[in-house]
């Protein structure tokens, strides 16, 4: 009887099959490819290459977009103080008397100024630094000249004159970050609590059940709202962590589920069989065949967290004065749409909206890929 | 001196307030306000066809002097009842005259005894409490309601106004928490009716202030039999206000329409008052003199919360006054005057500097800015030349707001506008003070203190979008000098408890006038007002010395050369840095004649008229 050995057929893998998915899909690869944009641009800000500066005033305040052409109200504004000193900004006169100058002055070598020490009067005034301050005062305070500025800037310009071009950027940035950042960390959380919850079961089920019960009994806003004025201090990592630890929770739900499900497979009792761990069957034998939930769980959370940074910021709980991110660029348009300077409105919410939906298609796509059931 | 229990402070929109103090007490003056507001024997004037639409941006709590305590229920109030002074209608700044006395106090025993004489002949509006009889305002009735202040079972949020000040009350009040039953009909040492139209106060040290504090609407006249047939369990009469004023209430519907019209039984004057600097004063005299008043019959008041509900309604000709609050005023004003559009329509802006000084404060127990050795004072020196006053103005304000070169803002007595501060906004100057007291920059450019410890500035301010703007602001500022800056961020209630306990480190705060004259703001600095007013804990003992010549000696040039010292001290120690003080802007319709915005006064319907010819509009 003809034989034939069977060939050794590699039978192409999940994530194989789910990239083959991908590819041939033209909405994940457009979205792919926004969301790597960005990821680059975040990466080239975080390095410094680009919109480093973004904190230096270039414009004039509230300097319009290029297309729109000056605005003449506004220039006809000084774009910064320090013109000369007309004789009625000149201090009032009072007598000052300085029982310290003369030990300033032998301090520092030097004979006194004359007219340093006013004469004794009636008064009791007394300025304890009133050498110094003269002595600064005649060393010259030229008012550093008022660097040249901008009337118009590419995508306008904020209220101090910032470029909201370079704002956007590195709002981007912080936005991004804070996304991808907390969603690992909820991710994470959710992950090890659902594995340890669905593979023990019992009374550790019980506690992580009473757990998720307790974190989801309170609306998620004001959860989150409450953390943080617990927490006080304020920064990114803050941000990061208020989102994550309050996050975790639809995540456990379904891994918890997967657990169950999988433990009673026969893989798992084969690897009991062979004598494994329950840490290597929880993770080396039962993670992969889950992960792709978990991949697409990251991808959800991370649109969601964006977008609660942003809700975060907007009511000023969000990233501390010196960081810039969409969330408070948004909050500053509330009160720039009165002035009608409508750019950096424009500008955060564009950048904020293209991600958003591009982050959320592709991570449609990618749930259809990875579940073959689906097609 | 004294008024110095609950301050108020403002979170944010400028409220009217209040208190009083008598420093005026000229001769002179009281000629000039006999005339303004001679009593006239004619019938009543006011038209019920003239109607004023006024409206509120919160809800009214009732209109027991006593008992309430918002701006608008006191705004109401001041319409219903009358105190014995009140404030001329256009002197600024804010100068007492008379209104149920018939003269300004007699002050003797050195600032302890005032003695007031109730005009004779006002009457309450009727009401079914005075049982069908004609019922006279006299002095009894102020003794009652200013012992109502103090009676616990009220527990009157003005209750301060008169503690520890009057002979005897503190006592009664004691007395009326152990017996449960407050006894109103306790003769006082201290609140003497004297006869039926005298009534004397003395009190237990001089002050300067009671005059003031008796033209504040909680010490108006309620009579005491309407309190005793509406009071409720807490002795309060918040719905049935029967007074001697120009109005009475028609009907309420509580926090959303409140009606007045004229009283029939008020007295009337003559309209009277005289032009002062301002240009837009003649004509106000020009539409008003010789007027009998109230004109206006009725007054509707509307309560609308939004913002842009108000300003809807105002430019759709529903309102006939409003107040433009914080971040409307771009909308229809171009800087300082109004818009074009609004100005076709005829509109008028009733624009001054509310009596209010927002200042930036050090806490001066901090161990990393407080302080009175040199280089501690040269680093909060440095930190308020690097602000920029004129930025915050044009930038966070709008320019609505100018900036404070005296720390007594204008409307107040004390107020100097020729003054000029010695702090200006110059970073050249502030970078090479620091170099001096060596803040030395460290290698990742940020100035440490002078023994190396790394420097860090904490400023703390509200979560919402102009806590944002000032955190900006200052984060600039000690950007442009190298000092590093943390925010910390409470809610405002929060924040003042906090630095009621010395406990910030910086912060901006506001300050609105409780009474018009200048030690309320002064006393700001005081060191035995720590834990109360002195939110910057500041103990500096020339100041203090100042401050307590100050309050033994009445307003005027002497009292002004001291206040002039203590405000240079203010700049040199630098326990605050001065910021701004706010414009209010009243929009009016073309159709209200005569209207001005009062610093201090909450209602102004019984000065004004209303063209019903319909040519204003």
């Amino acid at each position: 009887m003809p034989f034939d050995k069977p060939q050794h057929v590699i039978s192409p893998s999940l994530w194989a099959l789910a990239w083959k998915r991908l590819v041939a899909s033209r909405v994940a690869m457009v979205s792919l490819g926004i969301v790597a944009a960005f990821l680059m641009l975040i990466a080239l800000s975080a390095s410094g290459l680009i919109a480093k500066d973004w904190a230096r005033e270039t414009g004039v305040n509230y300097a319009p977009p290029s297309f729109l052409g000056e605005d003449i109200e506004q220039a006809g504004q000084p774009a910064a103080p320090g013109g000369p000193i007309s004789a009625s900004d000149k201090p009032t006169e009072l007598p000052i008397q300085d029982p310290l100058a003369d030990a300033i002055a032998d301090i520092r070598g030097e004979k006194k100024a004359p007219g340093s020490e006013a004469p004794s009067g009636e008064s009791q005034t007394v300025d304890p630094l009133a050498d110094v301050m003269a002595d600064i005062r005649a060393k010259g305070t030229q008012a550093t000249v008022a660097e040249t500025r901008a009337s118009t800037l590419p995508f306008g310009a904020d209220k101090w004159g910032r470029d909201v071009l370079k704002k956007t950027i590195k709002g981007s940035e912080t936005s991004i970050f804070v996304g991808l950042a907390a969603a690992f960390v909820a991710t994470l959380l959710g992950t090890v609590f659902g594995a340890v919850a669905g593979y023990y079961g019992r009374w550790l089920d019980d506690f992580f059940n009473w757990f998720y019960s307790v974190f989801t009994a309170i609306p998620y806003l004001l959860l989150i709202l409450a953390v943080a004025a617990v927490l006080q201090q304020k920064g990114t990592l803050t941000i990061i962590l208020i989102l994550g630890l309050t996050g975790w929770t639809g995540t456990f739900r379904l891994i918890r589920g997967e657990y169950l499900k999988h433990k009673g497979r026969e893989y798992v009792q084969a690897a009991d069989a062979i004598g494994a761990s329950n840490g290597r069957r929880m993770f080396v034998h039962i993670f992969p065949n889950v992960s792709h939930v978990v991949l697409v769980q990251l991808s959800i959370y991370t649109v969601a967290f964006i977008k609660a940074e942003v809700i975060l910021s907007f009511l000023g709980f969000g990233v501390p004065v010196d960081v810039v991110s969409w969330g408070s660029m948004l909050n500053e348009a509330q009160n720039e749409l009165i002035l009608g300077k409508w750019w950096q409105l424009a500008a955060a919410g564009t950048a904020m909206a293209l991600l958003v939906t591009a982050f959320s298609l592709f991570t449609d796509e990618l749930r259809d890929a990875l579940d073959p059931k689906l097609k | 001196m004294s008024l110095r229990a609950s301050r108020r402070k403002l979170p944010g929109s400028p409220r009217s307030s209040r208190r009083n103090a008598s420093r005026v007490m000229r001769s002179a003056l009281c000629a000039a306000t006999l005339l303004a507001l001679a009593v006239c024997v004619e019938v009543v004037a006011a038209d019920m066809n003239k109607v004023v639409r006024h409206v509120f941006p919160a809800a009214e709590e009732g209109f027991d002097p006593a008992a309430a305590h918002d701006l608008y229920s006191g705004t109401v109030e001041q319409a219903i009842f009358e105190t014995l002074l009140t404030y001329d209608y256009l002197a600024r700044p804010s100068k007492l005259v008379p209104l149920a006395a018939q003269s300004l106090p007699e002050v003797s025993d050195g600032g302890r005894s005032y003695t007031f004489r109730v005009r004779p002949g006002i009457y309450f509006s009727p009401d079914a409490a005075f049982k069908g009889k004609k019922r006279e305002l006299v002095a009894e009735d102020y003794a009652f309601s200013l012992k109502r202040l103090v009676d616990p079972k009220i527990r009157s949020p003005w209750a301060w106004l008169l503690e520890g000040k009057i002979i005897g009350l503190d006592e009664l009040a004691a007395a009326a928490k152990k017996s449960g039953k407050f006894d109103y009909d306790a003769r006082l040492p201290g609140l003497e009716v004297v006869d039926r139209y005298t009534l004397r106060i003395r009190l237990k040290q001089p002050d300067y202030d009671l005059s003031y504090v008796l033209a504040h609407e909680p010490t108006s006249a309620v009579a005491r039999e309407v309190v005793e047939t509406y009071a409720d369990v807490g002795g309060r009469v918040m719905a049935n206000p029967v007074g001697t004023g120009p109005y009475r209430l028609a009907n309420w519907i509580r926090s959303s329409k409140i009606f007045l019209e004229a009283n029939p039984e008020y007295r009337g004057f003559t309209w009277n008052f005289k032009a002062g600097s301002d240009p837009e004063d003649a004509r106000i005299v020009a539409e008003m003199k010789g007027k009998m008043m109230p004109q206006v019959g009725r007054v509707e008041i509307s309560i609308m919360e939004e913002d842009q509900s108000r300003l809807l309604a105002f430019q759709n000709g529903e309102l006939d006054l409003m107040n433009l609050e914080g971040p409307l005023a771009p909308m229809v004003m171009n800087g300082a005057s109004l818009s074009g559009e609004m100005r076709k329509k005829g509109v008028k802006l009733s624009r001054f500097v509310d009596p209010e000084l927002s200042y930036h404060y050090w806490n001066m127990t901090d161990p990393v800015v407080g302080g009175l050795s040199k280089e501690k004072i040269a680093l909060r020196r440095a930190m308020a030349m690097a602000y920029d006053v004129d930025e915050e103005i044009r930038i966070v304000r709008n320019g609505q707001a100018i900036e404070a070169q005296y720390p007594i803002p204008p409307g107040v007595v004390g107020n100097d506008p020729a003054y000029r501060s010695s702090v200006k906004h110059d970073a050249t100057s502030a970078n090479a003070l620091l170099d001096r007291f060596g803040y030395k920059k460290g290698p990742d450019g940020w100035r440490t203190l002078p023994d190396g410890k790394p420097l860090v500035l904490r400023y703390a301010s509200r979560p919402d979008s102009l806590g944002r703007q000032q955190d900006e602001m200052w984060k600039k500022a000690l950007d442009s000098i190298s000092i590093r800056m943390e925010v910390q961020k409470d809610k405002f209630t929060e924040l003042l408890k906090l630095e009621k306990q010395c406990r910030l480190q910086m912060r901006t705060a506001s300050w609105i006038a409780d009474y018009p004259d200048g030690d309320n703001f002064m006393q700001l600095l005081y060191s035995k007002n720590i834990f109360q007013s002195n939110n910057a804990c500041a103990t500096i003992p020339e100041y203090d010395k100042l401050y307590e010549q100050s309050i033994r000696i009445p307003a005027g040039p002497e009292r002004d050369r001291l206040y002039h010292e203590m405000a240079r001290i203010i700049e040199t120690y630098a326990p605050w840095r001065l910021g701004i003080s706010r414009y209010r802007n009243m929009l009016i319709q073309p159709r209200v004649l005569g209207y001005k915005k009062h610093p201090i006064l909450h209602s102004e319907w019984q000065y004004i008229d209303v063209d019903t010819t319909g040519k204003g509009g």
